[in-house]
């Protein structure tokens, strides 16, 4: 038996501590709205000649010979100027990069993943005077527009430029070119019809139609894909991915592209255990020759080119009629310059140099697999004649020309990947959810993750 | 959170003197201030920080926003946020019922072995998970279960061929193949205590039981089990803290996928943190989930307890 008193005990603990929470909840959390310095400092092109350390923060992995190759040519053209290449694993560069940029220690440029709350906290500082004072304004527009943010801090693809990159990532298809032989593939499919049949000559084969990464998102890829060639109209994809007010992604177009996938998942053309497969596995089945058809990204070009060279062709996705308009997933691999910086003028001479400089862009097709970035009269990289990287260059070019160029679903906000595409995409495929749930549950989740 | 491990201090005698008494108490109270001075800084005052950020809409930088009650209302609305709740539960079955069930089992064999290499390379052998990191556990059973891993190439071997699955990333199975890394990171911390439980408990009553006629199992019944009363107390207060808290198997193992499968509180808390930048949802979930914690051992600390 416990005597009142023990219970008297108890209860002034709980008091207590109810009062403490009344008393922290009574002042606010989070610091105050202007976190970083007015964007409007004076700014300049010049280096300098004292010595400075560049520090970047980079993602791992690719990103790092990449970087510190570039590093090198611009240490190489102002000597007072060395690059000192930190990296993050992408997953930790995400959740800490707010953080790292509030904190004391900062780099001078740093690769944004997502611009998320960065520029509503004023993290970033907006690059318009250096894009105005090193003329990138009069380069091709739409290679900025993902990291324009409004002044609402929300709405992307207009406002303040808060990011730019040395490259681009571009999405298509990669095929195997001995097994698209023997399924007789003479040339990549004009349309998606076509494709399908070369995806059920590759079944009949015996073959694994397509290699993918269910389990971290590669199935998002042909999605997307597919919405932008069945509709044929990927503004309002682009609109959804910038934040446009009213943008909607549960419609007919989408609808119609999951039912497609969901089909191909049923019909095996999808591996099986395609859940289960991540990024790091899905290249390597392909490269062992388990599939004919992988659908992902230039990044995986000099890979598959290291991996066995003239092997593997590259085809943007086919559009929905003959003919029509070809869409490809686009990313930049942008660096921002963080508020905290203190050599931001060194920092943005550095984002002009990788965009401009030929042996830059060299490096970028070369060891980043990126397009590169730039003015449109700058001349293209080379690559090998019938490599991987070859082929997604000239894809660019072509789809840069038919201005086809849409941003990656999985960057309208910063967790509609992890929270709603990947876990909907799979249940999709599993059949247990139905295409129309599908399009509603993404559009939900998307509003809910902008507060709408 | 409570320390599992603690038992109520012993009541003082009641001192003859008041004054002599009270003195004690003060004197009592200083030693113990440093430690409680540490606790209240790095756990008391962090934890009612969460429980204000739960009304508040904070992305973890720029200004809050009260939220009243929303952020608590969303974990009751939301389905994805309950059902992870959900799977935590269906963890503890894993991580707690069936580890500490065979770690009776193992314990009680180990017991009976002769003090010598094979009762010592079992300890270790059980033990080992439980120094193992759990991502480490986490990337090791990756492997194994894949569709071509050790799981399925044993499967293949027995001629279990149309068993054989992408365990993680099947929408039945995920979660109990979740469950079976818990259960073999638990089981040889849950052998151990056990044993050294049985250790404790006085031979002669063993001797006694075996004069009265008693065989293996109704020895175990009569003597072993409530002889672990407190070592029972102990492994499945620490499990359901595991199982209810789980994070990082899953984090590595399926991130929370095939679908929703295997999303757990720990996880959902992670990404409302980091990725969506709603500290004050995650705060709110991370406050329930300690309160269903306490609300759970509560009952297995007073049942543990000393009569």
């Amino acid at each position: 038996m416990r005597s009142p008193t023990q219970y008297r005990g108890t209860l002034r603990a709980a008091a207590v501590a109810a009062a403490a929470a009344l008393l922290l909840a009574a002042c606010a959390p989070g610091g105050n709205s202007e976190a970083g310095p007015a964007p409007s400092k004076p700014v300049s092109t010049g280096i300098g000649s004292e010595p400075v350390t560049l520090k970047l923060l980079v993602t791992s992995g690719v990103d790092v010979p990449f970087y510190t190759a570039l590093g090198k040519l611009f240490h190489a053209k102002y000597s007072n100027v060395t690059v000192e290449v930190e990296n993050q694993d992408y997953a930790t560069l995400t959740t800490t990069i707010a953080r790292t940029l509030a904190g004391n220690n900062v780099p001078d440029l740093v690769r944004v993943p997502q611009l998320g709350n960065l520029t509503k906290d004023h993290l970033l500082i907006s690059l318009d005077p250096y894009a105005e004072a090193y003329g990138w304004n009069e380069w091709p527009q739409s290679q900025f527009a993902s990291t324009r943010v409004a002044a609402d801090g929300r709405q992307r693809g207009t406002g303040s430029l808060y990011a730019a990159g040395a490259g681009f990532g571009l999405t298509g298809v990669y095929y195997n070119k001995a097994l698209a032989q023997r399924i007789g593939m003479t040339r990549p499919p004009a349309t998606v019809a076509e494709f399908e049949q070369l995806l059920a000559k590759a079944k009949d084969a015996g073959l694994q139609p397509i290699m993918i990464n269910g389990k971290d998102g590669g199935s998002v890829y042909p999605l997307q894909n597919l919405a932008m060639s069945s509709a044929g109209d990927a503004q309002a994809v682009q609109d959804w991915n910038y934040s446009k007010p009213g943008a909607s992604i549960d419609t007919a177009a989408t609808v119609k592209a999951a039912t497609t996938l969901q089909r191909w998942g049923q019909a095996g053309y999808l591996p099986a255990d395609v859940n289960d497969i991540d990024q790091t596995r899905a290249p390597a089945e392909f490269i062992k020759g388990n599939g004919v058809f992988f659908p992902s990204g230039n990044w995986q070009a000099p890979g598959l080119d290291k991996a066995g060279s003239g092997q593997f062709g590259f085809f943007l996705f086919p559009p929905g009629v003959a003919g029509g308009p070809s869409y490809a997933m686009t990313a930049a691999a942008n660096l921002g310059i963080p508020a905290k910086s203190p050599n931001a003028d060194v920092a943005a001479a550095f984002l002009d140099f990788v965009q401009t400089d030929q042996q830059a862009r060299q490096e970028t097709v070369a060891l980043g697999g990126l397009v590169p970035a730039g003015p449109s009269d700058a001349p293209a990289p080379t690559a090998p004649e019938g490599s991987a990287v070859a082929a997604t260059v000239s894809a660019f070019q072509e789809v840069l020309k038919n201005n086809g160029l849409v941003g990656f679903m999985a960057d309208a906000t910063a967790s509609i990947h992890v929270n709603s595409l990947i876990p909907q995409t799979q249940l999709l495929l599993a059949g247990k959810t139905t295409p129309e749930a599908f399009a509603a549950k993404v559009q939900s989740d998307y509003e809910r993750d902008l507060g709408q | 959170m409570t320390d599992p491990s603690s038992v109520p201090a012993a009541r003082q005698p009641a001192a003859r003197r008041p004054s002599a008494r009270r003195r004690r108490r003060w004197s009592a109270l200083l030693w113990v201030a440093p430690a409680f001075g540490m606790y209240g800084v790095f756990v008391l005052f962090p934890m009612l920080q969460s429980v204000q950020y739960s009304f508040y809409d904070w992305d973890g930088i720029g200004p809050a926003t009260p939220a009243g009650l929303d952020n608590w209302k969303a974990i009751f609305t939301q389905p994805e946020l309950l059902q992870s709740v959900v799977h935590a539960f269906v963890l503890v079955l894993f991580y707690t019922v069936l580890p500490v069930g065979l770690g009776l089992v193992a314990a009680s064999l180990i017991r009976e072995l002769k003090p010598g290499a094979f009762s010592t390379t079992a300890r270790v052998v059980l033990f080992v998970p439980q120094v193992l990191p759990l991502v480490a556990a986490g990337i090791a059973w990756t492997w194994m279960y894949s569709s071509d891993g050790l799981v399925n190439q044993v499967m293949r071997a027995v001629g279990l061929d149309q068993y054989t699955r992408a365990w993680l990333g099947d929408f039945t199975f995920a979660l109990p193949a979740v469950g079976v890394i818990g259960v073999w990171v638990m089981l040889g911390f849950c052998t151990v205590l056990l044993l050294a439980g049985i250790g404790k408990i006085d031979p002669v009553l063993y001797e006694a039981a075996r004069l009265d006629g008693a065989g293996p199992v109704r020895e175990f019944f009569a003597v072993t089990l409530p002889g672990l009363r407190r070592e029972l107390a102990v492994c499945t207060t620490f499990t359901i803290i595991a199982a209810l808290a789980s994070f990082d198997v899953v984090q590595i193992a399926t991130q929370g996928g095939p679908g929703y499968q295997t999303m757990v509180p720990g996880v959902q808390i992670y990404r409302l943190t980091f990725l969506q930048q709603h500290v004050g949802q995650a705060s709110a979930l991370a406050v329930f989930l300690a309160v269903l914690v306490l609300v759970v051992i509560w009952p297995i600390q007073r049942l543990g307890r000393e009569k």
